[in-house]
């Protein structure tokens, strides 16, 4: 069983994704905020890690930088509310950027595309 | 030894040279916080007053989408007038408050006739065949012009207008920049003939007035796009933040279309779906609460019931945590001025926030002081969890937030409620030590009730 990593903050949004991935076959771990997804990352092995990019506050920059350092080849998706750092962060070697929507159609097959390839 | 001088010298004096009265008037009236119009008028005074070059009457033009549009037009209407106002103005020691002021109510009287009279005058920059005034700015050249009737370059309308044989046309423009506007000066009442060194003193008139313009000019386009780029941002946190409640909602909707028979689950998920209704509601009230702080309401108000009202209205959040808070307002505090309402909204804002950083059985107090004739201080103190430097700077800038779901909108609110009355915020803080606001209001009995 594929294994996702999922940081998100809010808790509506955790459950659901953990819910829906499950659903889809996955084995999915989710942490709440950065130290969370940190510890994860060096206590086990992902397939996929799929995080926002939290701005207003805290230096989403700083964490996302940690995980990347830390994931070696796993890949990344940045799943967040802010459209407008797409090309920051593609050039920045993540591997997708999906602007949060009411529907997880994208994610999803997004995920799948990834992980299949 | 070391001398110390000061740049606004109070007044200028009659025995100085007129040159210099001169460029004191002008020079002084830009230190001030006067607007363009204010300033403009004090240039066309310093030219036509006895204490200045001493034209008899000045006009101004300025310029707008390519345009020269006739604006203001200072001077006696008659001779006898024309002493009176001189002599006003020749008084020594008149400082710009006082021209300012003339001038205000100079324009006023004459709102039914001079100035009017020049407004209609408007001519295209833009077309070949030009006439005067307006090939003086096309140009950008000084133009004196000593037998008017006998030009036939001269606008007839313009001439019919003001009326005299001999005046001098000055183009206000910065180098390498659009002309931004134009003075017509005259000696219609004196008859005096325009002599070179009042071309000289004009010209110098003429350049400073361009610069300001320019200036001015400059800082409004940088506001304005301060304002879009805040405006900017704006747009961008607000879709942040509807984004995270609307993928919930449609989430948690979707798979109640798609396992509609799950009881435990449709229960649950309409139920989170309500609260994040909630949320959009919420974002939608703060955004509208915030944009309609528009406060000119200046009232005097009593401040410690206003902040009673505030300390009500966060209780629950008090009780709940445990947390004390101490009000110690100085005895016949003097009242103050501004929009009670927003005062007391903006007070909430920092209770609630003192509250937020207090931990359990911490405490928030409130002073209240005369600080001195002028100024009433309010602080708003918690021995909480403190700012880092980084956050402390930030925190007045729109859209910042260290709370997870918060919109940074509640002390840019504090902030736009205090410059709307006249007043400013301060914060001091330290990490691990608490923060204090320092909300400085002006007192309603020594200052100005009126505005």
């Amino acid at each position: 069983m594929k294994k996702l990593l999922i940081v998100e903050d809010e808790d509506d949004l955790c459950l659901l994704y953990k819910e829906e991935l499950s659903r889809e076959g996955y084995a999915v771990t989710t942490a709440q905020n950065a130290e969370q997804g940190l510890e994860a990352l060096n206590r086990e092995r992902f397939d996929l890690i799929i995080t926002d990019i939290r701005m207003p506050g805290r230096d989403g920059v700083e964490f996302i930088t940690q995980i990347m350092g830390l994931r070696k080849d796993i890949p990344i998706i940045i799943n967040t509310a802010y459209q407008s750092y797409k090309e920051d962060f593609m050039t920045w070697a993540a591997d997708a950027y999906i602007v949060k929507s009411s529907s997880l159609q994208e994610l999803k097959s997004k995920i799948r595309e990834i992980i299949d390839r | 030894m070391i001398e110390r001088f000061q740049f606004l010298a109070p007044d200028f004096h009659s025995k100085e040279p007129k040159e210099l009265a001169l460029l004191s008037i002008i020079s002084q009236s830009f230190f001030q916080p006067f607007s363009i119009e204010d300033n403009l008028l004090v240039i066309l005074t310093a030219l036509t007053s006895g204490s200045g070059v001493g034209f008899n009457r000045a006009m101004l033009f300025r310029t707008a989408d390519d345009k020269l549009k006739g604006e203001a037009w200072l001077g006696p209407r008659s001779a006898e007038e024309a002493k009176s106002i001189w002599d006003v103005l020749s008084t020594p020691g008149i400082g710009y408050i006082e021209i300012i002021e003339h001038n205000r109510w100079l324009l006023t009287r004459q709102a039914d006739s001079l100035s009017q009279i020049v407004k209609p005058l408007v001519y295209s920059l833009a077309q070949d065949n030009l006439t005067i005034p307006a090939t003086s700015a096309a140009r950008k050249e000084m133009l004196l012009v000593r037998n008017a009737r006998q030009e036939p370059q001269i606008d007839p309308k313009f001439l019919e207008v003001i009326d005299v044989e001999e005046f001098l046309c000055v183009p206000l423009f910065v180098r390498g920049e659009e002309v931004m506007g134009l003075i017509i000066l005259d000696n219609a009442y004196t008859l005096r003939p325009i002599e070179p060194k009042d071309v000289k003193l004009a010209s110098l008139c003429g350049l400073m007035a361009g610069n300001y313009m320019y200036a001015t000019l400059l800082h409004n386009r940088m506001i304005e796009m301060e304002r879009l780029a805040a405006l900017g941002e704006m747009a961008m946190f607000i879709t942040h933040q509807l984004r995270n409640p609307l993928t919930a909602i449609g989430g948690f909707t979707d798979q109640l279309l798609n396992s509609p028979s799950d009881e435990a689950k449709k229960r649950r998920n309409l139920e989170i779906i309500r609260k994040e209704i909630r949320r959009l509601e919420d974002v939608v009230d703060r955004l509208a609460r915030f944009l309609k702080v528009d406060l000119r309401k200046m009232v005097p108000f009593d401040l410690p019931s206003v902040l009673q009202g505030a300390i009500q209205g966060s209780a629950l959040k008090m009780k709940s945590e445990e947390i004390e808070i101490r009000v110690n307002f100085e005895e016949n505090l003097p009242r103050i001025l501004g929009d009670a309402t927003y005062v007391g909204e903006a007070f909430r804002n920092l209770i609630v926030n003192a509250l937020e950083a207090s931990s359990r059985g911490g405490c928030v107090s409130i002073q209240g002081r005369r600080e001195d004739q002028n100024w009433v201080v309010v602080s708003v103190h918690d021995n909480g969890k403190g700012m880092l430097p980084a956050v402390r700077e930030k925190l007045f800038s729109s859209f910042f937030s260290t709370k997870d779901k918060g919109l940074g909108l509640g002390l840019l609110y504090v902030k736009r409620v205090m410059e709307s009355c006249g007043g400013r915020i301060e914060v001091d803080s330290e990490a691990g030590r608490g923060t204090t606001f320092q909300l400085h209001f002006k007192s309603a009995e020594e200052g100005r009730t009126d505005a």
